[in-house]
């Protein structure tokens, strides 16, 4: 036989050199990144034009440079630092959902199905009825709550592997389980206190500010690098466990890692904004959608999360004005029926695992 | 020579043992072809070869190392292994999916050298799925399917290469092929040099008569144990094929190679 070999590389891909490193990119995902970026841009721009009172978008630019303008006030102190918030638990969601779904190989595992905003709900309500309310404490409870279902859930799932099936299913017991110990808390605890624990567990951005940018956006910046690992490690995970092995990749240690990533970013976005239902479902399903790769895009999942949950907050400030919706409730609207299509869909499918 | 070998291995799913007390040596630079009845444990013993499994007790031996003790990228440079049922992720073409079998010679700041690219598009070219590169790996028919995967384990240019029954769902000359290449890879020295070694390759098959005709080495499995193993010529007799397979056949010389022919009786044209 003779191997006259045409060049090949994967297919979509080009190869981008820096000095010796050589890395692979996407080109339709970084097409589809970019054009997120730009859709992100405008919705935050319309975000901080939208409200109370209509400010024309030459004033909220001006605003964001830091020039001085008549909207310093509304645009700045009141419209900002909650939009920041909105847009970093976006981001976060987004990665967070990627690397579940990665690694349960389900598209219907996300933190908010498999119990990890369960986990932080159940702890943060238990706090409230205990009369701990003040919110310097509260989102470290909630994240601590969403840690330990999700130690729960993976150590109930493990039997000398992790199988991705079992890791959904006792996910989703523990969701149910969990969202009835919140109850049972709700019901004890009296009647302001389950006011404010039912406008949490929606996942309201209303109040929200500096202070929780203050814990995210730190969180988020270190976990960059760790990030960047992932979405190298999705390539081999994606892969079934054999050919994965095969390949010398260590999947029990590159699993938990990307499980505890998606953890803990999960859980510090639970504890910023309370469980936004459905983004981190929705927005790597979309984004992969979107770039047609193998793995699920971990930038175009980040980008699509901010946008769902800043368009979503948007609406949800303006579509009952003077009342404001918490977002949970506009993202649970598209999300929910997507999910049951995501259920009837992989009956009749067999799912993927 | 055996660069990889078993001692006293014994293989377990939970507390089903399925091969026990097996000793196995895979001679350097042939062929070797494990036949047996379905469920006899070929699977299970090749999967151990490549450190899927992990033994209950006895070990599998690299260059007199137990696998257990070195780094697994380390093993995935030397040993590559085609699964009998891998599976692709959703949507992958085949370009993305052969290249994969480059993971162990990569690094995070090196995914991709003229030297992956070089390997990609000859193991694209040797399996014939050259002109199935951007096609998505769900769209192809069972039998470019299992070409494909044959491309991502030679892609990962190892010395020791396990195949799990690869001429499955192939037609004949496609399957004709692939044994063609296994004894390619054998035979032409790794690496080019010409004082070297040919690959060393491990088949799973079903067949007899191929197994027959392209092993140099051939082991005859039942229930988990070893219970012929040598030259195919002094391997394949009527009476092994009785006891491995429980069939009644003749052995023949092929018309073409001289190699044993297994041709099965035919109990109802007896009288
Ligand atoms: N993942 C598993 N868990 C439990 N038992 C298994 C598993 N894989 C295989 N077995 C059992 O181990 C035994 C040997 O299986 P193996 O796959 O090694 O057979 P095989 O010789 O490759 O058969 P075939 O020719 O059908 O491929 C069978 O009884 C099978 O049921
Ligand atoms: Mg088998």
């Amino acid at each position: 036989m003779t191997t006259t070999s045409v060049p090949v590389r994967p297919a979509g891909y080009s190869v981008l050199r820096a000095g010796p490193a050589r890395f692979l990119v996407h080109r339709r995902a970084v097409a589809v990144a970019s054009v997120l970026v730009l859709l992100l841009a405008a919705s935050c721009v319309a975000y901080l034009c939208v409200g109370e009172a209509f400010v024309p978008p030459g004033e909220v630019v001006k605003v964001l440079l830091g020039q001085s303008s008549p909207d310093e006030l509304v645009v700045g102190e009141l419209r900002l630092p909650r939009l920041v918030v909105g847009l970093l638990v976006g981001l976060a969601f987004g990665v967070a959902g990627a690397l579940i779904q990665t690694v349960a190989r389900n598209p219907l595992a996300s933190p908010d199905v498999i119990g990890i905003s369960q986990g932080a709900s159940a702890l943060t309500v238990a706090a409230m009825t205990f009369g701990i309310t003040s919110y310097s404490v509260l989102p470290y409870l909630s994240v601590a709550g969403g840690l330990l279902a999700a130690a729960l859930v993976y150590l109930f799932a493990w039997r000398g592997g992790l199988h991705a099936t079992r890791f959904v299913l006792i996910g989703i017991g523990f969701a149910i389980a969990l969202r009835s110990v919140t109850t049972l808390f709700m019901t004890k605890g009296d009647y302001l206190v389950a006011q404010q624990a039912q406008i949490w567990m929606t996942g309201s951005l209303n109040g929200r500010g500096w202070p929780e940018t203050e814990v995210l956006a730190p969180v988020l910046l270190l976990l960059v690098p760790a990030i960047a690992w992932a979405a190298r490690a999705q390539r081999t995970v994606s892969l079934d466990d054999d050919t994965a092995t095969a390949l010398g990749v260590r999947l029990g240690r590159v699993r938990l890692g990307l499980v505890a990533l998606g953890v803990v970013l999960a859980a510090v976005a639970t504890g910023a904004a309370g469980p936004v239902d459905f983004v981190a479902l929705l927005a790597p399903q979309i984004a992969r959608r979107m770039t047609r790769t193998a793995q699920i895009p971990l930038v175009s999942s980040a980008l699509t999360g901010a946008v769902i949950v800043v368009l979503a907050d948007l609406l949800a400030r303006r579509l009952f004005s003077p009342t404001e919706l918490p977002v949970g409730v506009l993202t649970a609207a598209v999300g929910a029926p997507y999910l049951i299509w995501l259920i009837i869909r992989s009956r009749t499918v067999g799912g993927t695992s | 020579m055996s660069r990889l070998s078993t001692q006293a291995l014994t293989l377990a799913y939970e507390d089903r043992t399925v091969v026990a007390d097996l000793d196995l040596a895979v001679p350097d630079g042939e062929v070797t072809v494990i036949v047996g009845p379905n469920a006899c444990g070929k699977s299970t013993t090749l999967r151990a070869l490549g450190r899927l499994l992990k033994p209950k007790s006895g070990s599998v031996l690299l260059d007199g190392a137990s696998l257990a003790t070195l780094p697994t990228k380390r093993i995935a440079q030397q040993i590559g292994l085609l699964p009998q049922t891998p599976v692709a992720p959703e949507a992958i073409t085949v370009a993305d999916l052969v290249s994969r079998g480059r993971q162990p010679h990569q690094h995070w700041w090196q995914q991709w050298s003229d030297e992956d690219e070089r390997a990609v598009s000859e193991a694209m070219t040797r399996t014939d799925v050259a002109d199935l590169a951007e096609r998505s790996v769900d769209e192809l028919s069972g039998g470019q399917r299992q070409r494909v995967w044959i491309a991502m384990a030679l892609a990962q240019e190892t010395e020791l290469l396990l195949l799990d029954e690869p001429t499955t769902y192939l037609d004949i000359s496609h399957q004709v092929e692939v044994l063609d290449l296994v004894r390619q890879l054998a035979d032409t020295p790794f690496k080019g040099d010409k004082g070297d070694k040919g690959r060393t390759v491990v088949v799973v098959l079903h067949d007899l008569n191929q197994a027959a005709r392209y092993a140099d080495h051939l082991v005859a499995m039942k229930s988990g144990r070893v219970v012929a193993a040598g030259p195919p010529s002094e391997v394949v007799t009527a009476d092994l094929v009785r006891e491995v397979f429980g069939l009644d056949c003749v052995v023949v010389p092929d018309p073409v190679t001289g190699s044993p022919l297994v041709v099965p009786g035919a109990p109802w044209k007896a009288s």
